[in-house]
């Protein structure tokens, strides 16, 4: 009883303790935010010093809802994640499965299978566009000029870029199950098939959350591939949000409204974190005691 | 602990007294292009300035080279009020922005003798009929051609649409005709050539926006009209370097492109088509006048600089007919000065065909000046975009980018009367 209860001297020098390392995460994580929140409910743009930086309230927010390309921004880059998360953690769960049950040269695979990963994305990016451009003059299809053929490129760069990542986590989970419930299983005789999505499925779905959650985030965040591919065009079809909030701070130099774009992402991926922690915590099962 | 408070106050007194001797010797700084031969030529030409000044030193703030990077950074140090760099190299788009917002000094007309340059030229660098900055170099549209195939320049756009055809029917060239189309700076100055060339205008002698005009959906319709046929389709995300390839290989009959090009095109190393080049400018179609995009840098001077007038004898000193000439020969950089291209030295400074380059830059037309240029351009950029890429016909587009600039008008608190 007595390691439980803390005297009032005890729990002032746990407070005095845990301060610094408090103020350094208020320091690089909570004040930016408030920042940039604050800078998003003001007109500030940096190049018409006359107009001032008067408060604006949720001006800001109100203009990005009647402005267009803020709207398709939004729409390409749920789209984006729609399609290239499912396509990552399906081919990064065949690849883990691969890299698991294989058994000769399996260092070999692994480091194949991991290169794509360790790769800068902005040289994989460019190492694709050269790639479809090349593709395009052979087969007279010109990916980078239509507003739907010019996702592809980006969706095969991402997907190529990231499985690996997915294929590591998914990995690691494949590993942590207990190899005599298969035996079980066989003795049973339950087909491979069935032994999958009976066994390998539901314990890894902590790790399939968990992959799910990153992959998402990232994607909801994507910004290199498509700079550096498409530059968002043709005219603004592939261009997310995070690039049309850039364009807003750093080259129009809108920082009111560049903000007010940033926090709408950052409230975006906000509401995606949170449901994925609580979607990891009912996949995780209960620890028996 | 009386050593480290003594070890402080040392400290303090050495970096109070480092302070007072910069002080009492005024540096000067610039900011601008200093990669390769231009850095080579930047640092030669100050330094004889510094021996022309006895005491007063210039240093060299690099900044990037791209030029929307450029932008940013003079835009956040200027936001902040700081006093150097003294001397700045803008681009021809940025003066009226940096003179509306009170960043440059405004300089007086007779003190760098504003008549000797190219009339295009001076008028983008004064905002409500003050100048702010002096033409450093001046850079100009061209249409190059191949001369074994088409002798003569041609007479008229129609003519140049009507020969990139047939160029491409007779099994000539892969392609009649490459621009820059991708999404950038460089797809405006295109636009601007159709649009004039047809007799239209982004913004109107009042400073009304009048992108939306017949004019200007004919222009953009020619332009669109011309890719799938003699216009390949990967022009929409070319920039100037992928066409200068296509017309180096000998791929393509016309190229529109800036001087920088004619260099290298003349370069039997890397050119197939060395010896077999031409150049004119942008002809006229019905209505219309010939043209050609104006760019180039100029110099400007912070408004918060604590030595202008040393700035000031450094803006005159660069500009001046000597370093410009040097300048020309060594960087191949093209003087902003009329008087220049009327003796024999300065063909005699550059290989370039002198004579045509002066014919370009007199019909020279100048992007819109207006403090919101950038923003405006963007926006531009998007629905010429748009319509080259066929997600929306040049009238919508036009139209749909005629409302933003007006509404960005609006919202800036500028008015027509404030474009010259």
């Amino acid at each position: 009883m007595t390691t439980t209860s803390t005297s009032p001297h005890d729990s002032r020098l746990a407070l005095l303790l845990v301060t610094p390392a408090l103020v350094v995460i208020a320091g690089i994580a909570l004040v930016p935010i408030a920042a940039t929140v604050w800078e998003a409910l003001h007109q500030h743009d940096l190049r018409l010093p006359w107009l001032g930086r008067p408060f604006i309230g949720a001006g800001n927010f109100i203009e990005a809802l009647g402005d267009a390309r803020f709207r398709e921004a939004v729409a390409h880059t749920v789209a984006f994640s729609a399609i290239s998360v499912p396509l990552e953690l399906s081919l990064g769960l065949a690849l883990a499965v691969l890299m698991h049950t294989v058994r000769r040269g399996r260092g070999l695979v692994r480091v194949a299978a991991l290169l794509p990963w360790a790769i800068p994305t902005v040289v994989a990016a460019l190492v694709w566009r050269l790639m479809f451009e090349n593709v395009a003059t052979a087969m007279r299809v010109d990916w980078f000029s239509d507003p739907l053929t010019a996702w592809i490129p980006i969706v095969v760069a991402d997907v190529w870029k990231t499985t690996p990542f997915v294929a590591v986590l998914l990995l690691a989970g494949l590993q942590t199950i207990d190899p005599e419930v298969y035996d079980s299983a066989r003795l049973d005789g339950a087909s491979p098939m069935r032994q999958f999505l009976t066994i390998t499925i539901p314990l890894l779905a902590p790790s399939l959350v968990v992959a799910a959650a990153f992959r998402t985030l990232d994607a909801l965040r994507i910004f290199d591939v498509p700079y550096v591919m498409t530059a968002g065009g043709p005219g603004t079809a592939t261009e997310p949000l995070s690039m049309y909030a850039f364009a807003a701070l750093m080259e129009r130099l809108r920082f009111g409204y560049g903000s007010a774009l940033s926090i709408t992402l950052f409230a975006l991926t906000f509401v995606v974190a949170l449901a994925s922690v609580r979607a990891l915590s009912r996949a995780t099962p209960v620890e028996p005691s | 602990m009386p050593r480290l408070v003594g070890l402080v106050w040392l400290s303090c007194a050495v970096v109070a007294a480092c302070g007072s001797t910069a002080s009492e010797r005024p540096r000067l700084t610039f900011s601008g292009s200093a990669v390769g031969a231009e850095g080579t030529l930047l640092r030669t030409q100050l330094a004889r300035f510094s021996q022309r000044h006895p005491g007063i030193d210039v240093d060299i703030r690099i900044t990037p080279d791209a030029a929307d990077q450029r932008h940013q950074l003079y835009v956040q140090w200027l936001n902040a009020r700081m006093v150097t760099p003294d001397v700045l190299q803008l681009d021809i788009v940025w003066t009226a922005e940096f003179a509306a917002a009170g960043w440059v000094q405004p300089l007086k007309e007779e003190s760098v003798d504003a008549n000797d340059f190219f009339p295009a030229a001076i008028a983008a660098d004064r905002w409500r009929g003050v100048l702010y900055a002096v033409p450093w170099f001046v850079d100009v549209g061209l249409l190059y051609r191949r001369v074994d195939l088409f002798d003569r320049p041609p007479a008229s756009l129609e003519a140049l649409h009507g020969d990139a055809l047939a160029a491409v029917q007779r099994g000539q060239a892969a392609n009649g005709l490459v621009w820059q189309g991708a999404r950038y700076e460089g797809l405006i100055t295109v636009f601007l050539e159709y649009l004039t060339a047809c007799g239209g205008r982004i913004l109107d002698e009042r400073g009304e926006v009048a992108v939306d005009s017949a004019a200007a959906v004919r222009a953009l319709t020619l332009m669109r009209d011309g890719i799938g046929t003699f216009v390949p389709r990967s022009v929409v995300t070319s920039q100037e370097e992928q066409v200068r390839f296509s017309f180096q290989n000998g791929q393509s009959a016309f190229m529109r492109n800036w001087p920088y090009a004619w260099t290298l095109l003349q370069d039997e190393r890397q050119s197939s088509v060395a010896g077999r080049v031409g150049v004119s400018f942008m002809p006229a179609a019905s209505g219309g006048r010939p043209a050609a995009a104006l760019g180039g840098g100029q110099l400007a001077i912070n408004k918060f600089s604590r030595h202008p007038a040393l700035a000031l004898s450094l803006v005159e000193f660069l500009t001046d007919r000597d370093q410009m000439l040097e300048r020309a020969r060594v960087a191949s950089q093209l003087p902003s000065r009329r008087s220049l291209y009327d003796g024999d030295e300065l063909a005699r400074a550059m290989s370039l065909p002198i004579g045509d380059l002066r014919a370009a830059i007199e019909s020279a037309v100048a992007r819109p000046v207006t403090p919101v240029y950038s923003e405006v351009s963007q926006l531009l950029q998007v629905h010429l975009h748009r319509a080259l890429t066929r997600q929306e016909e040049p009238r919508e587009a036009l139209t749909e980018a005629a409302r933003e600039m007006r509404a960005l008008f609006a919202r800036t608190g500028l008015s027509g009367q404030d474009a010259p």
